[in-house]
């Protein structure tokens, strides 16, 4: 039994076919996806949007409305201590907006027209700001244009901490008007100066930071998964005397048939185990998508994955009156089909995905390919470890029914024809 | 060959192969006629019948690897089944396609088959290395078989069927499309087997070489057993003597119409230059002829007369139909 295992092993390791499916095939999909969903990630991140300031009289006369946008600009400014006390730009450093003068409104949409700017700000005579976008700026937030990636979120930025000043503001204007003396005490202005303090406070829900393009990364290794279903099916059909050759001179070997059954299935494991690795190696360290830190586990979801393919190769294997074309063909389509509603393929098939998470989970629990993504899903977004072990046992327990239908249908063959 | 074999031919000594009265059906296709076998311990037993005549079922049967309707058979005197590992381990197969996988060499490949027999590597290892000089493929053991010629593919089939040294092997036409060199080697191979003291049961569409081989030969046809003997048995079986071919240029009809009528005359025929007789069994048949040539004053140029083939016997006992 050693020996068939080692030699299914070289076998497995030597068939072109096999390794361009499990170990070229992830690598290159994981490549365009990197490629291709880089931009999303940017839709995410702030970036410093282009706006004009009405430089009018209202502008004018309101030094601290100018020190507050200057800071914003990353500018340096005479008030900036006044600004530091907002905890706007001070808490993250980045800069929301760059800034062009023009004199009045009119000229501030000429800019707007031109494409110079996406949008101006304007201070009331009370110093209040007000922000005006762009038709153009409007619109490409609301297609979520990639030629503007992060526009839609540094707008709600720049619109919160704009919001966020003109209250802080309009309170410390009331106060004084009630209350002048309040100007006096030092624990006033230390409340105005931290007014979005409580307000807005960044908590973390997910083990990790949502990272939008790695379920597509884990709906690619869920399929490479389903994949190495091939071995499985290629090493049983290679024991089947009514498929091959090879079958005929193995049958009638003194070897008992579970015994080479078993060296091929724990050879096959073995090699999809080892491709997963290599794939899920490639997508966390040179495509950067994350695992929630969780490394180590994430090789042991490997391993589960491998085997539930395998028993599902199996299974898919031993089907009776079925030729081994057919059992390949069959293994693309189950891979191809059941990866549909993991969403690898889309914005459609992820729309299709969360409708079976929300309407008909039960149809995503006896899909393993959805099964292998919610093991590296449960690692990237769960403190602990429930949901993963829960995922495990799911699989472990597919494999189990698996191997078990495989086994029966293996030891009731007795060709009829060969 | 392994110890085996001597014991079981000291308690059934003759007795390599015996089946009895099987009938195997697909559907209401009968393959299987109650068909019956004996091939004797030590013999090259070859096996005869047209495309569909049962002879691979048959060895399917044999080797467990199909179930059957009716029937017995033993091997070696032991009812011969899918678990019989015992057995198994003195047989040894080579089938007609060649099954070897195409991602090893040649030397793990015979390595790899032998082991399903022999599980120690340092039993095994000499078992190898004989395998690879029976068949000579020793200055390609590093190759794999897509590198290989037709001829060589062949000799690597045969090595792994046999590099266990079983004590019963099966030939399934294991010279399909080789050169006639190679088939000459594979030929001389299979005798030095059986000159070692395997039985092998031999079938192919190759007359001469069952002929050339074969101590005993069966012929069936559709499921049953129809004759079985040597090569000169067989012959002697059907009413046939020599085919005489005359070469003539100048026979007239009405002579050709006197020599079909003469009795020793099965079938004549004539194409305007070489006159074909096929001829009853016959003391005189050949003088007799040409002095019904002489009679017809035609010419005579080239002749010759060459007993009946093992061809002739398959033709007369399976008939001339085309089969699939």
């Amino acid at each position: 039994m050693w020996t068939t295992f080692l030699i299914s092993l070289k076998v497995s390791l030597r068939n072109r076919t096999a390794l361009f499916w499990m170990l070229l095939f992830p690598i290159v999909l994981a490549t365009m996806f990197n490629g291709m969903l880089g931009g999303l990630s940017d839709g995410y991140e702030t970036r410093p949007v282009p706006m004009v300031v009405v430089a009018d009289a209202n502008w004018n006369k309101a030094p601290v409305t100018r020190a507050f946008v200057d800071a914003l600009a990353g500018k340096a400014s005479d008030s900036e201590a006044i600004v530091e006390t907002t905890g706007t730009t001070g808490a993250t450093g980045q800069t929301l907006l760059t800034v062009t003068e023009a004199d009045s409104p009119e000229d501030a949409r000429k800019l707007l027209a031109d494409g110079t700017a996406k949008g101006y700000l304007t201070a009331d005579d009370g110093g209040r700001l007000a922000i005006t976008l762009s038709r153009a700026a409007v619109s490409a937030i609301a297609a979520g244009s990639t030629s503007d990636p992060g526009l839609g979120v540094s707008v709600a930025a720049l619109n919160t901490v704009t919001d966020l000043y003109n209250r802080a503001d309009a309170v410390a204007r009331r106060t004084l008007a009630d209350n002048p003396q309040a100007a006096l005490s030092r624990s006033f202005w230390n409340a105005v100066g931290s007014a979005g303090t409580p307000m807005t406070r960044e908590v973390s829900l997910t083990n990790a930071k949502p990272d939008a393009t790695a379920r597509y990364f884990y709906a690619l290794l869920a399929m490479n998964c389903l994949m190495a279903m091939s071995y499985a099916v290629g090493a049983v059909n290679a024991t089947q005397a009514n498929l091959s050759a090879l079958g005929i001179r193995r049958t009638v070997a003194p070897l008992r048939r579970s015994s080479q059954l078993l060296a091929g299935f724990l050879a096959c494991w073995l090699c999809s185990f080892a491709a997963l690795l290599i794939a899920l190696a490639y997508i966390r360290y040179v495509c950067g998508v994350g695992i929630g830190g969780h490394e180590p586990q994430a090789v042991l979801a490997v391993a589960v994955a491998s085997f539930m393919a395998n028993s599902a190769g199996t299974l898919l294997g031993a089907i009776p009156k079925l030729s081994a074309d057919a059992k390949t063909a069959l293994t693309s389509a189950i891979s191809c089909a059941l990866s549909l509603f993991t969403g690898l393929y889309g914005g459609f098939a992820m729309q299709l995905s969360d409708w079976i998470a929300r309407n008909a989970p039960a149809l995503g629990l006896i899909n393993p390919a959805q099964q292998v993504v919610n093991l590296f899903y449960s690692l990237m977004y769960y403190d602990g470890y429930g949901p993963f072990v829960r995922t495990c046992v799911t699989l472990l327990a597919m494999s189990a029914l698996f191997l078990a239908g495989g086994v029966a249908l293996l030891r009731r063959q007795r060709y009829e024809h060969l | 060959m392994n110890g085996n074999a001597a014991t079981t031919a000291a308690t059934t000594p003759a007795e390599a192969v015996k089946v009895s009265g099987l009938v195997k059906r697909y559907g209401d296709l009968v393959a299987l006629d109650y068909f019956d076998l004996d091939v004797h311990a030590g013999e090259i037993f070859g096996l005869l019948g047209p495309n569909g005549s049962g002879k691979t079922t048959a060895i399917n049967c044999i080797l467990a690897l199909l179930a059957y309707d009716a029937g017995t058979i033993r091997v070696f005197g032991e009812p011969m089944t899918p678990t019989s590992y015992a057995l198994k381990r003195r047989i040894g197969v080579v089938p007609q396609n060649v099954a070897v996988f195409k991602e090893l060499t040649v030397e793990e490949n015979i390595d790899y088959f032998c082991s399903l027999y022999v599980p120690r590597r340092a039993d095994r290892a000499p078992l190898v290395e004989e395998a690879i000089d029976f068949v000579d493929l020793r200055g390609f053991r590093k190759f794999r078989p897509g590198k290989l010629s037709g001829g060589l593919l062949r000799r690597l089939n045969i090595a792994c069927g046999i590099a266990h040294k079983p004590d019963l092997i099966f030939f399934d036409e294991p010279t399909v499309a080789v050169d006639p060199q190679s088939r000459n080697a594979i030929l001389e191979g299979i005798e030095r087997l059986n000159r070692a003291g395997a039985t092998v049961v031999y079938t192919s569409h190759y007359m001469e070489e069952v002929e050339q081989i074969c101590d005993r030969i069966l012929i069936m046809d559709h499921g049953r057993h129809l004759a079985l003997g040597t090569a000169d048995e067989l012959k002697g079986m059907i009413d046939m003597g020599e085919r005489i071919s005359v070469e003539t240029l100048d026979l007239p009809d009405p002579a050709l119409d006197r020599i079909r009528t003469l009795p020793f005359v099965i079938e004549a025929a004539y194409d305007g230059r070489e006159l074909d007789v096929r001829c009853r069994r016959g003391d005189h048949n050949l003088v007799d002829l040409l002095t019904a040539l002489r009679e017809a004053r035609a010419n005579v140029g080239h002749l010759t007369s060459r007993p009946p083939t093992l061809n002739d016997v398959f033709l007369e006992l399976t008939g001339k139909a085309l089969r699939d």
